[in-house]
């Protein structure tokens, strides 16, 4: 097996599983990847559906589906709590140049994330074991505040903070500051990476 | 005994009037956010007010989800949530009946959960 290292998705997705019946296209590009992913959610504990990562900086591709479970979620007045647990199975294969062939390739996540309408905290990690495209493990935590508390169908606005650990990167701590928008069924964010001097951006569609 | 009486008299002349208009009571407790331009037609039409106090709801894919799942229910006219005052409202068309099992479950499967339910008949 060929050991290379793949850097995973620092992401922190809002709301992986939607309403039922929900279809969710997302778009995220930060300082290691390009992904897609495309879910929808047959049931309000789980979704389903297609994720394509370009893992830009190891040069290998990933094809495959993910399975998302919403294992618990607590309620209050003012709060959300949620705790979610993502499996994915597909294939990678090495592009630009690296040889690695096509093999059965995988991951599995935990995310948690508590949420007012005024404070975001959220937690992931993250294992990825690809047959020829190597392992590789990542942690990440976000924070974020609204200046402004909005109501249904207004413009949203978030400052967040992302902090990344992925121990085998050429940076293994990464620091993005990223801003939120949310309206209605579109979620957008756009940061930088301070540590990699690399864009981020993430666009969420709702149907 | 005679303050009591002008109490009790008092009272009763001003919660006679509203008795006897439930649903005005009822929009005049709930604020324009609660209450859409659709919504307002249908109730105009002879639908029928529902209010659902929601726990989790904290964002505006909260608010998509709920609103979604009620307004695809045939019974229903229009619904909106109000993040502020934690609600989600709908208007049943003229004669829908929904019952308060049904409405819990579909909370239940926006992925939220009910936290009591209002009619403005009952108010």
């Amino acid at each position: 097996m060929t050991l290379a290292v793949c850097s995973l998705p620092a992401e922190a997705e809002a709301r992986p599983v939607s309403y039922e019946g929900g279809t969710t296209l997302i778009t995220e590009h930060d300082r290691d990847m390009s992904a897609i992913w495309a879910h929808y959610t047959p049931h309000h504990r789980y979704s389903i559906g297609y994720r394509g990562e370009w893992h830009r900086e190891d040069d290998h591709v990933f094809h495959g589906a993910q399975f998302t479970w919403l294992a618990n979620r607590w309620f209050g007045e003012d709060y959300q709590a949620n705790l979610y647990l993502s499996g994915a199975a597909g294939l990678a294969y090495g592009v630009d140049g690296n040889p690695a062939g096509t093999g059965a390739a995988g991951s599995l996540g935990v995310m948690a994330d508590w949420e007012t309408r005024r404070w975001f905290v959220s937690y992931m990690a993250r294992g990825f074991a690809g047959e020829t495209t190597g392992e590789k493990a990542m942690q990440a935590a976000r924070v974020g505040v609204a200046p402004y508390v909005a109501n249904y169908g207004a413009l949203h606005t978030w400052l967040m903070v992302q902090v990344e650990h992925s121990p085998e990167a050429e940076n293994p701590v990464g620091v993005t500051p990223l801003v939120r928008f949310f309206q209605g069924p579109l979620l957008a964010e756009f940061g930088w990476s301070v540590t990699d001097d690399k864009p981020f951006i993430q666009l969420q569609y709702r149907f | 005994m005679f303050i009591r009486n002008i109490t009790l008299a008092i009272a009763l002349a001003v919660s006679v009037p509203v008795m006897a208009s439930p649903l005005a009571l009822a929009q005049e407790e709930l604020s324009s956010a609660q209450i859409t331009p659709a919504m307002q037609t249908a109730l105009d039409e002879g639908g029928s007010l529902v209010i659902v106090d929601v726990l989790g709801a904290v964002c505006d894919f909260c608010a998509l989800a709920m609103t979604r799942t009620f307004e695809r229910r045939s019974e229903v006219a229009a619904a909106t949530v109000d993040l502020d005052a934690k609600t989600l409202t709908f208007v049943l068309r003229q004669g829908a009946q929904m019952e308060d099992a049904t409405i819990s479950d579909l909370i239940r499967r926006s992925g939220y959960q009910e936290n009591g339910i209002r009619r403005p008949e009952t108010l």
